[in-house]
């Protein structure tokens, strides 16, 4: 088999799958078996029937044409609908739904204390829990790094392309008069809403006289990075003047 | 809606109209007086601080009583102007300095009449070299009247003053001008940094160049210069009047940017028997004055880019200017003029481009703020 | 009755109904003059509830009776001037003359602003030296070189003389006729001239298609390497292409004597006293108008500053800049691509951009784009005329300084200035939000 038909086989299974829709595409599998494919009935009156994943519950939403897609309190209802469904065909079956459900008991707010997992008391096991000393300094340090070399491009026009040798410090000495907690806000020079970065990137093309930088560039995010890190405790104040 | 409210603009438009209608039928008489009323009010209302194009200050109009009683009238003993912190770099590399410093030239050669000298502040050269020096030397040379140059860090620290004083003579020197003992101070050495961390001197000037960096020592006037300030103020009568000149603040405002004099403390106290000092220093790019005992301090503009307030250390005294629009080149930015009174008192004028200029009186200072407050900004720095 | 005396009755039955209905022009005002709908893509309803003065709401009957001053000869001294002589519906509520002409023919020194979206500016007239619409009227109808009225009282006699006019001001605001209703209603009129529907404005709604290739590099040099969005702003709660703001972007300094003239009025007015024989010299002497703004608030600051006008249907509102003196879109690029005209009080916003040829075109493409459908067919006609001459005759193009490389001065000489920001990768256009 070639490569391309695998990832032809792969394609066709997963769209095959995902079809809750009774017109969805249906691509034609390569030589491998066919995967299982949920029958969705028709609906009679035009709308469109969703079914659920175990291939059997399933709803029409009347007035919904075939394409059309819901509303987002539409869908809520409809799937809310669904799984009270399956409930009642499933009555042994426990569905353990987010923190609405009434049966667990309010689970004390635990503070991010950085130290190791214990082996009693603290939750174990999950991503979030398995976070050692070492880990925060290794990210300590990667953080810092971006910073300083935000830092390092802030005092260099050249090194962001500028031309006539004006740095962003210059006028903004440890990156004063930025105000980045302000963001969102309308900038007066664009005369439009704009973000931290926006600002970056005109004052880069005017004042310091350089190609603005793209927004995926590493050089302006590290330099957003210094300057939200001079106000490190300042209050978020978007819109501000 | 127009008879109801006699707005401003209604005022002006009236006004504009009568002016314009000058050229036709009003009535002469009732031109004149409507024009004279608002010239008046535009004038009370302190609005005309005079242009950097002018140079008759408005407070000469009417006999001034300041708040030391000692009253003023009649003119002034002499107006100087000055240019400071141009920040020149090789014209190939930046020419929008060039531009900035010779707009400000074009300023002072443009007063009428003419100031009895241009201070240069300081900051001539951004990174000290020869060219730069050079380029800054002809610009200079384009003002009319004589120039007295005064010496910056960023003039210094690549060559230790080498080139500044080849081409400039020596950094610090004194003469006395129609009454008045003008000193010039070198206040901006430093304490050894560089030769412990083994540095070039392209690399000293440029952590000197740097405002933020924290590498730099503070400046400082130094145990000789005051020394010799000292002796150079001996033979000097205290009731006569002082102009100092220095590149630092000779305060202390805010040590992390070197708007700061280490020594401050003792030079004022050397300044202090005097009744009449004046402090006109540069290096802080922006609207900037205090008051410390005898002494007053007003800080000259850039023509090269403006600096935002210090987080702390502004002194009270001092009202900020208006935030700086990076569109306009040269907003933030100008150049001024420093009428000298008979009272051996200093008012300046800051001649704010693409603004309208602001007056500070020795009155306003010596009163602590009580009388002759200038304008307020619409946007603080924070 | 004697047939003689009954023929001329109706002679003059007749002629006073001629009278009447040719008041307004020689064939009427014309649909162009209709109020227009608020139905227009890009239309600012947030910003239309904030410029309706609630002292002066909007009612049909008000509306027409302001009509029908704009377009009433009356209104001047000799009875041949109305407002729609400098501001004429079919050329985009403009005269299209370099400055305008008046009474007895003679010339004033601004350039007739359009009506259209005036009621969404903040100031009226070049200088700003009205407050409001209703403020504006009372300038060109008591103007010696325009309508001519000796005063305010003079006109609203002359309309309260008027029995049709007396009826119509008694039922719309309860009183006889007095000058503030008569400014009321125009502005009642003017306030109906909404210029939004453009192709521009259809593309910023989501349609791709609606404007070219070449006017949306236009937008995006618009946005960056032109710099001109930061003073000619637009964004959806003011898309108007104005700051509101004055600038001097150096359009006097085109007169010789534009800064001698200045500084001599920036020393008379400073010099104790404000000595107004001086003043009166300058005034009389000399040719004021260009000192702009200055007049109005007598701040050094805005010398030669005239308010930044609206993009919006150029093309039928032509020539430009408040003296008229630029004749094509190209000309006015020109202008600003070379950093203005230098003089001591330009505005440091104004560099030189370095715009090629190419980048010009884009510009003026983007610019034709914010052309209102009623005038689609003219501004396409006017376009192609620009077009033609803007191959040939460029008296403002100056490639050198565009580039920054005009020197100056002694010692000097060589690359001097400093160009605008280089081009930019990134659509400027799409950063930020609306």
């Amino acid at each position: 088999m070639t490569r391309r038909s695998i990832a032809l086989a792969t394609a066709a299974g997963c769209a095959a799958i995902f079809a809750a829709v009774a017109h969805a595409p249906r691509l034609r599998a390569q030589p491998a078996p066919p995967l299982p494919v949920h029958q969705v009935p028709q609906s009679k009156n035009g709308g469109t029937v969703v079914m659920l994943c175990d291939g059997k519950t399933s709803m029409e939403v009347k007035g919904l044409k075939p394409g059309e897609s819901m509303t987002h309190a539409q869908a809520t209802e409809v799937t809310r609908e669904l799984m009270a469904q399956w409930q009642r065909q499933h009555p042994n079956e426990k569905w353990q739904m987010a923190q609405t459900d009434q049966s667990s008991e309010p689970v004390p707010a635990v503070k991010a204390t950085g130290a190791k997992p214990q082996s009693r008391g603290t939750q174990q096991g999950d991503t979030y829990a398995s976070f050692t000393d070492r880990d925060y300094k290794v990210w300590k340090n990667q953080t810092d790094n971006f910073v300083a070399e935000g830092k390092r491009l802030f005092h260099d026009g050249a090194a962001i392309g500028g031309t006539i040798g004006v740095s962003c410090d210059m006028c903004h000495p440890d990156a004063s008069n930025t105000h980045p907690e302000t963001y969102p806000k309308y900038q007066v020079q664009l005369q439009r809403v704009a973000l931290l970065r926006d600002m970056i990137d005109w004052c880069i093309e005017n004042p310091v006289k350089g190609k603005a930088l793209d927004p995926n560039d590493p050089r302006l995010r590290a330099l957003e990075a210094y300057i939200i890190a001079q106000r490190k405790g300042v209050a978020l104040d978007y819109g501000k003047h | 809606m127009a008879a109801r409210h006699k707005s401003v603009e209604t005022k002006y438009m009236e006004d504009r109209d009568a002016v314009l209608r000058g050229l036709r039928r009003l009535d002469r008489r009732t031109f004149l007086k409507v024009l004279a009323a608002t010239a008046g009010a535009v004038m009370a209302k302190s609005l005309l601080p005079p242009h950097s194009f002018q140079l008759v200050e408005v407070a000469n109009a009417a006999p001034d009583k300041t708040a030391s009683g000692t009253g003023m009238a009649g003119k002034p003993p002499f107006t100087f102007a000055y240019v400071s912190d141009t920040h020149l770099y090789q014209r190939t590399l930046n020419q929008r300095f060039v531009r900035a410093a010779v707009k400000a030239v074009d300023d002072v050669n443009a007063l009428d009449p003419q100031p009895d000298f241009v201070l240069f502040g300081g900051d001539l050269a951004q990174l000290g070299r020869r060219e730069e020096l050079d380029l800054g030397r002809q610009i200079l040379a384009e003002v009319k009247a004589p120039v007295k140059v005064m010496v910056g860090e960023h003039d210094w620290f690549y060559d230790l003053g080498d080139t500044w004083q080849e081409m400039f003579g020596p950094p610090n020197y004194s003469f006395d001008w129609k009454g008045v003992h003008v000193v010039v101070l070198m206040s901006v050495h430093e304490k050894d940094f560089w030769t412990e961390r083994k540095m070039t001197p392209a690399e000293r000037m440029h952590t000197v160049a740097g405002l933020d960096n924290g590498v730099q020592s503070r400046f400082e006037v130094g145990d000789d210069e005051r020394k010799w300030l000292s002796d150079d103020l001996a033979k000097v009568p205290h009731t006569t009047p002082l102009l100092v000149f220095s590149h630092s603040p000779l305060y202390k405002y805010y040590r992390n940017w070197n708007f700061w004099t280490d020594d401050a403390e003792q030079v004022q106290a050397i300044l202090k028997p005097y009744n009449h000092v004046t402090v006109i220093h540069g290096h802080t790019h922006q609207m900037l004055y205090n008051q410390i005992g005898n002494i007053s301090f007003y800080g000259m503009l850039s023509t090269a880019w403006p600096w935002p307030y210090a987080p702390t250390g502004l002194p009270p005294l001092t009202i900020q200017m208006n935030r700086a629009d990076p569109f306009d080149q040269f907003d933030g930015l100008g150049d001024g003029q420093i009428n000298v009174r008979a009272d051996g008192l200093a008012d300046k004028i800051y001649s704010l481009w693409d603004r309208n200029p602001v007056t500070v009186r020795a009155d306003y200072l010596v009163s602590h703020g009580k009388i002759a407050r200038p304008p307020a900004p619409q946007f603080a720095s924070y | 009755m004697k047939p003689a005396r009954t023929l001329l009755f109706s002679l003059l039955a007749a002629t006073a109904m001629i009278a009447w209905f040719g008041r307004a022009g020689a064939q009427g005002p014309g649909p162009l003059a209709d109020p227009k709908s608020d139905k227009q893509a890009g239309f600012p309803t947030d910003l239309y509830s904030w410029a309706i003065p609630p002292d002066n709401p909007q009612t049909p009957a008000k509306i027409a009776l302001g009509k029908s001053l704009f377009f009433d000869d009356r209104l001047s001294a000799d009875g041949k001037i109305s407002c729609d002589h400098c501001h004429d519906p079919a050329k985009g509520f403009t005269d299209q003359l370099p400055t305008s002409m008046g009474i007895h023919a003679q010339f004033g020194q601004r350039n007739a602003p359009s009506i259209l979206n005036a009621l969404f500016n903040v100031t009226q007239f070049w200088d700003g030296r009205a407050p409001t619409l209703e403020a504006q009227v009372a300038g060109p109808v008591t103007n010696p070189v325009e309508m001519g009225m000796k005063s305010t009282g003079d006109a609203v006699a002359k309309i309260k003389a008027i029995p049709e006019y007396q009826k119509q001001f008694q039922e719309v605001f309860g009183h006889d006729v007095t000058f503030v209703d008569i400014e009321r209603a125009i502005a009642a009129y003017e306030r109906t001239q909404l210029a939004f529907d453009s192709p521009f404005d259809k593309f910023i709604g989501g349609d791709q298609s609606a404007i070219s290739d070449s006017a949306k590099r236009g937008w995006s040099i618009f946005n960056g390497k032109g710099r001109c969005m930061s003073c000619h702003g637009w964004n959806p709660t003011q898309p108007l292409f104005t700051d509101q703001k004055f600038h001097n972007i150096g359009v006097s300094a085109h007169k010789s004597d534009f800064v001698p003239l200045a500084r001599k009025a920036l020393d008379t007015l400073s010099k104790s006293g404000g000595n107004a024989q001086e003043i009166d010299k300058l005034a009389i002497g000399t040719d004021m108008s260009g000192l702009g703004r200055f007049l109005v608030t007598k701040q050094p600051h805005d010398i030669g500053s005239f308010r930044t006008m609206s993009l919006r249907n150029l093309l039928v509102t032509q020539p430009y800049f408040h003296d008229g003196s630029q004749v094509t879109l190209w000309d006015t690029i020109d202008h600003y691509n070379k950093g203005g005209v230098q003089n001591p009080y330009l505005d440091g916003g104004i560099v030189p951009l370095g715009l090629t040829e190419a980048e010009e075109d884009d510009l003026v493409a983007f610019l034709a784009s914010l052309t209102s459908p009623e005038y689609e067919q003219a501004a396409k006609e006017e376009y192609d005329r620009q077009f033609k001459r803007s191959r040939t005759d460029r008296p403002q193009r100056d490639t050198a300084a565009a580039n920054g490389d005009k020197g100056r001065g002694p010692g000097l000489a060589g690359p001097f200035g400093d160009i605008g920001p280089a081009q930019t990768g990134e659509n400027p256009a799409l950063l930020g939000g609306d």
